[in-house]
């Protein structure tokens, strides 16, 4: 420390009498007072870096945990949205009539994608079928939604759904579907992506 | 004259030093504060303590009077509040008419979601899925599928259900 301080000194180019009695003085203050202040200064910084540091360290630990990049329920406006898109869609893809399988077709392609659209589009020939033949209505509603997973990218949902079968001239049925569904954000909007029978 | 003082390098090492522990010390106190962080922890605890407590309500090894008392614990010890009291008012009683019928049912949790959940007052509400395996004493047994709703609340042990509802079909209408 004490040569860092004279190199320094040292550098400074002009003026070799003021240089020379300020390195004197200092070397006859270290050699009367010992390196003592020095190295308590050195260990003083040195013990503030390291509790600055672990400090630092351990509160991003805090931070950076599987628990805060997920947002669900902290994040109550996008959660809201979240079930809110995905509610909407599964009952609109989900109700259907003799006369509006068309219209349900196109909003599927609005509210579904990726896989849940193929898995949508392969089933829905029969759908259609059934649908037109033995004049069923069916009519989707979300009893409960709850969602798991809330990133930037990606969200996962468990939903409860109650559907009802309505046959012309027959008795309506109702029966249960819960789904666990991944969405996508896409153009401001959730859409889902895959769909899984639970 | 003092060393450190001779020198302002000294000082700007250590008012550094002071600085940067400083800020770190800020920053952990803001991490330990945020209460989006602790409601966080308490969201993704009670989800987990949930779906354990669920798999165990749903379950009972009907084969024998020991395994139906230490299966009826272990749903004591997986509830609080009003379905704690219920299962301990009727656990004689439990205990006869399970042992009579003898079946055995494994729950499992298929998935779960937390729909509510209140850090200040230590309550939330989860749904989940269950598939129930029924092994009868005697006859071909399956597997069910069920809907549950259930109330949780947070207790000196962690989250423990206080209500638990099979949500029927049309009941939600």
């Amino acid at each position: 420390m004490r040569r860092t301080g004279a190199t320094t000194l040292a550098d400074v180019p002009d003026d070799p009498e003021t240089r020379e009695p300020d390195a004197d003085t200092e070397e006859a203050g270290a050699a009367r007072r010992g390196p003592r202040p020095r190295i308590l200064a050195a260990v003083l910084a040195v013990a503030l870096l390291a509790g600055g540091i672990t400090l630092f360290v351990q509160g991003q630990r805090l931070r950076d945990t599987p628990a805060t990049s997920n947002h669900a329920l902290t994040d109550t406006a996008a959660t809201a949205q979240v079930t809110g898109d995905v509610s909407s869609a599964l009952s609109k893809v989900f109700s259907y009539g003799p006369g509006t399988t068309a219209a349900t077709k196109e909003t599927a392609k609005q509210v579904l994608a990726g896989k849940a659209l193929q898995q949508y589009a392969a089933l829905y020939g029969q759908v259609e079928k059934q649908a037109a033949d033995q004049k069923l209505t069916l009519t989707t509603q979300v009893v409960r939604a709850g969602v798991t997973r809330l990133g930037t990218g990606s969200a996962h949902l468990l939903v409860f759904l109650d559907q009802v079968y309505e046959r012309e001239g027959k008795a309506a049925t109702t029966a249960a579907a819960q789904l666990s569904v991944t969405a996508r954000p896409s153009g401001g909007r959730w859409v889902v992506v895959e769909i899984t029978s639970r | 004259m003092n060393a450190p003082t001779k020198s302002p390098g000294t000082w700007a090492v250590l008012l550094a030093a002071v600085l940067i522990c400083a800020f770190g010390g800020w920053s952990y106190a803001q991490a330990r504060g945020d209460e989006t962080l602790a409601y966080a922890r308490s969201r993704d605890a009670a989800l987990a303590d949930g779906t354990r407590h669920l798999a165990r309500l749903t379950s009972m090894d009907g084969t024998g009077a020991a395994r139906v008392k230490s299966g009826l614990t272990a749903w004591l010890d997986a509830s609080t509040g009003p379905l704690h009291d219920r299962l301990e008012g009727t656990r004689a009683k439990d205990t006869e008419a399970l042992t009579e019928s003898g079946a055995t049912a494994r729950g499992k949790v298929t998935d779960a979601a937390l729909t509510a959940l209140d850090e200040r007052a230590g309550t939330a509400s989860l749904i989940a899925t269950v598939d129930v395996e029924v092994t009868p004493r005697t006859g071909k047994g399956g597997t069910e599928r069920k809907r549950f709703e259930a109330s949780l609340a947070r207790t000196g042990d962690g989250w423990k259900v206080t209500a638990l509802d099979a949500l029927p079909v049309g009941g939600g209408a």
